[in-house]
């Protein structure tokens, strides 16, 4: 058969893409429970992350995710997790970065006066600049601190934590100006509708 | 390439002597944007070599059918199937590493390294030679980019693979975290490389 | 899942300046390097890329979304990406032929040099991630294209006075080059500070 023949040509591609989608195909199916998987245990391990909850691995996490319950709070969804008499809030926040869309979770005490962490799940900011928002000394500082105003402020210095202890001044990131802020509003967005919602129900 | 070349001389080749990285900068788009953190490049320079041994195995096994107008189509699908798989496996498997990665793992496929020797390479010889020829060329790629990470991660984290290294009292340098270092430090590599070579009496 | 509120004035600003597909994302480095030394290449490669980035971004946010997505297939997206960046060139390259010999010299000989140009794949990938509207990915692609253009205009200038210095030996070509883009990367960086609040 002649290989440069048009008939061979158009037969060789169809087979050849055949053979490769099929194979893509199988290996999609066989990894898609995995896949399902992974992306439950992040939830939940961010979900728990967010109310400053530990847990020692994936198998622990599920099992105090367990109690947590997911309510409607004045037409909020929220997370909520009662625990030695303490009752902690998570939600869900997702907002317009510079270049995409970051998500994760916030976490609140029941009173509304200090946050109890701040988880990132997806964000596409720039790789070493905005996208150091996913490093733990960014979302650390947000561990159970006071809101001033029922707000944060994003500073401008560049640092290992925030520097005023109890301050509302949180750390922004040098060099990314606008992710610093982007998140500075997203939080100060979700912070307003979980104080509204949580104090609408006391 | 000769007609018959030992594979003594191909791993001095695609490792040092000719290397991708060192002689053409070729392929360092899909890799350079990880280099902040060894772990990260370790796990994307892992999966060139897969694909690129897997793509010059299947390139070689199906030389002799691949009709000549669509070789480059081929290639290209070849390529990418196996950075499918990489992809899925990433995410099954490691899915924090995956999300770390992003985009950048699909851009395997534009690696032109990858295909270059695919063409240059797979496309004449047999193909236990020519799994081995994409296998140390890929090694090559993965040691100058390793190298970059190294430093760049030590200096800019003070860790290595994620362990801090450096004394508490070492102030990270931020620049090495952000874009323009990889820049600065692959220049510095690729001169040192070469000043090497050059001593050596090779042609550079 | 709705689409991000991204502004479009800040989308294309930042695109071209503080986050340059190049300098920022280190994509389309290869033909970038080896192109940028002449002034005249690189602005008929840079007007390429321009326009195969404004049209497959489009394209492709158009077939992910109306085609891959209600399948199911979406596993098969840097296939069927690939396939459309190339397909893409092939057509622009046979109508530029036909409509315009004269621009045809210029641009001809860079357009099969665009499907293997990273900066293409990634732009429709991170359409993909970023989840734009279809706006937004035009918006994108037409500022990574005129980004990526700017750089290599740049840096083909810088080149021409860089080669006649006295670079040491080993550092000549690549070296000196690649290090000259870590320059240039830095003072894109700082276009950040004109940035409007978005």
């Amino acid at each position: 058969m002649n290989k440069q023949n048009f008939g061979y040509t158009i037969l060789f591609t169809a087979v050849v893409s055949f053979v490769f989608v099929l194979a893509l195909a199988v290996v999609n199916e066989v990894t898609a429970d995995q896949i399902q998987f992974n992306r439950e245990v992040r939830l939940v391990r961010s979900v728990l992350d967010a109310m400053g909850v530990e847990f020692e691995d994936d198998e622990h996490a599920r099992e105090l995710f367990n109690d947590v319950q997911q309510v409607e709070q004045n037409g909020l969804s929220l997370y909520r997790f009662a625990r030695n008499e303490e009752v902690l809030y998570a939600k869900q926040y997702s907002g317009a970065g510079l270049w995409g869309p970051i998500r994760g979770h916030l976490g609140i005490r029941a009173d509304g006066e200090r946050t109890l962490g701040l988880t990132i799940l997806e964000h596409d900011e720039t790789p070493g600049l905005g996208g150091r928002i996913d490093e733990p000394w960014f979302q650390e500082q947000f561990r159970n601190k006071r809101l001033v105003d029922g707000r944060i402020r994003m500073g401008s210095r560049d640092g290992q934590g925030d520097f005023v202890e109890d301050s509302g001044e949180f750390d922004g990131i040098t060099g990314a100006t606008s992710t610093s802020q982007a998140m500075e509003r997203i939080i100060n967005n979700h912070l307003e509708e979980i104080t509204r919602a949580l104090g609408g129900a006391s | 390439m000769s007609s018959a070349p030992a594979p003594g001389a191909m791993l001095r080749d695609n490792l040092w002597t000719n290397n991708p990285i060192f002689m053409q900068i070729l392929g360092i788009c899909s890799a350079l944007a990880v280099t902040n953190l060894l772990t990260n490049t370790m796990i994307m320079t892992i999966a060139v070599v897969g694909v690129m041994g897997m793509t010059n195995l299947t390139v070689s096994l199906i030389k002799s059918l691949i009709p000549r107008k669509v070789r480059m189509m081929v290639q290209t699908l070849i390529i990418a199937s196996y950075v499918i798989v990489v992809d899925i496996i990433l995410r099954a498997y490691l899915p924090d590493i995956s999300r770390a990665l992003g985009p950048y793992v699909g851009l395997i496929i534009t690696n032109c390294i990858i295909m270059g020797r695919a063409e240059a390479f797979a496309q004449q010889n047999p193909p236990l030679l020519s799994v081995w020829d994409g296998v140390t060329s890929a090694f090559g790629y993965m040691g100058v980019l390793l190298a970059i990470a190294l430093i760049r991660e030590l200096l800019g984290f003070g860790s290595l693979f994620g362990y801090q290294v450096m004394p508490e009292i070492f102030e990270p340098w931020i620049i090495m975290v952000m874009p323009p270092s990889a820049f600065f430090v692959l220049g510095i590599v690729i001169w040192i490389g070469k000043a090497i070579m050059e001593r050596e009496g090779a042609p550079a | 899942m709705n689409a991000p509120d991204i502004n479009l004035i800040p989308l294309l600003f930042a695109s071209i300046f503080t986050s340059n597909i190049l300098l920022a994302n280190f994509l389309g480095m290869c033909s970038f390097i080896s192109i940028s030394k002449d002034m005249q290449s690189s602005n008929g490669l840079g007007m390429a890329v321009t326009l195969v980035l404004f049209l497959t971004s489009g394209l492709n946010w158009v077939v992910y979304h109306m085609v891959l997505v209600p399948l199911g297939l979406e596993y098969l997206r840097f296939i069927i990406f690939i396939t459309v960046i190339a397909s893409m060139v092939q057509i622009i390259e046979m109508v530029i032929d036909r409509v315009s010999p004269k621009l045809y010299i210029t641009l001809g000989i860079f357009l099969p040099l665009i499907t293997v140009n990273c900066a293409i794949l990634g732009v429709s990938l991170f359409l993909e991630i970023r989840e734009y509207t279809f706006l937004q990915s035009l918006v994108y692609g037409l500022g990574s294209g005129l980004g990526w253009w700017l750089a290599i205009m740049l840096l083909a200038a810088i080149r021409k006075k860089v080669e006649k210095g006295p670079v040491p030996a080993a550092l000549k070509g690549p070296g000196i080059t690649v290090i000259t883009i870590g320059f240039m990367a830095m003072a894109f960086i700082g276009f950040g500070g004109m940035l409007p609040v978005q």
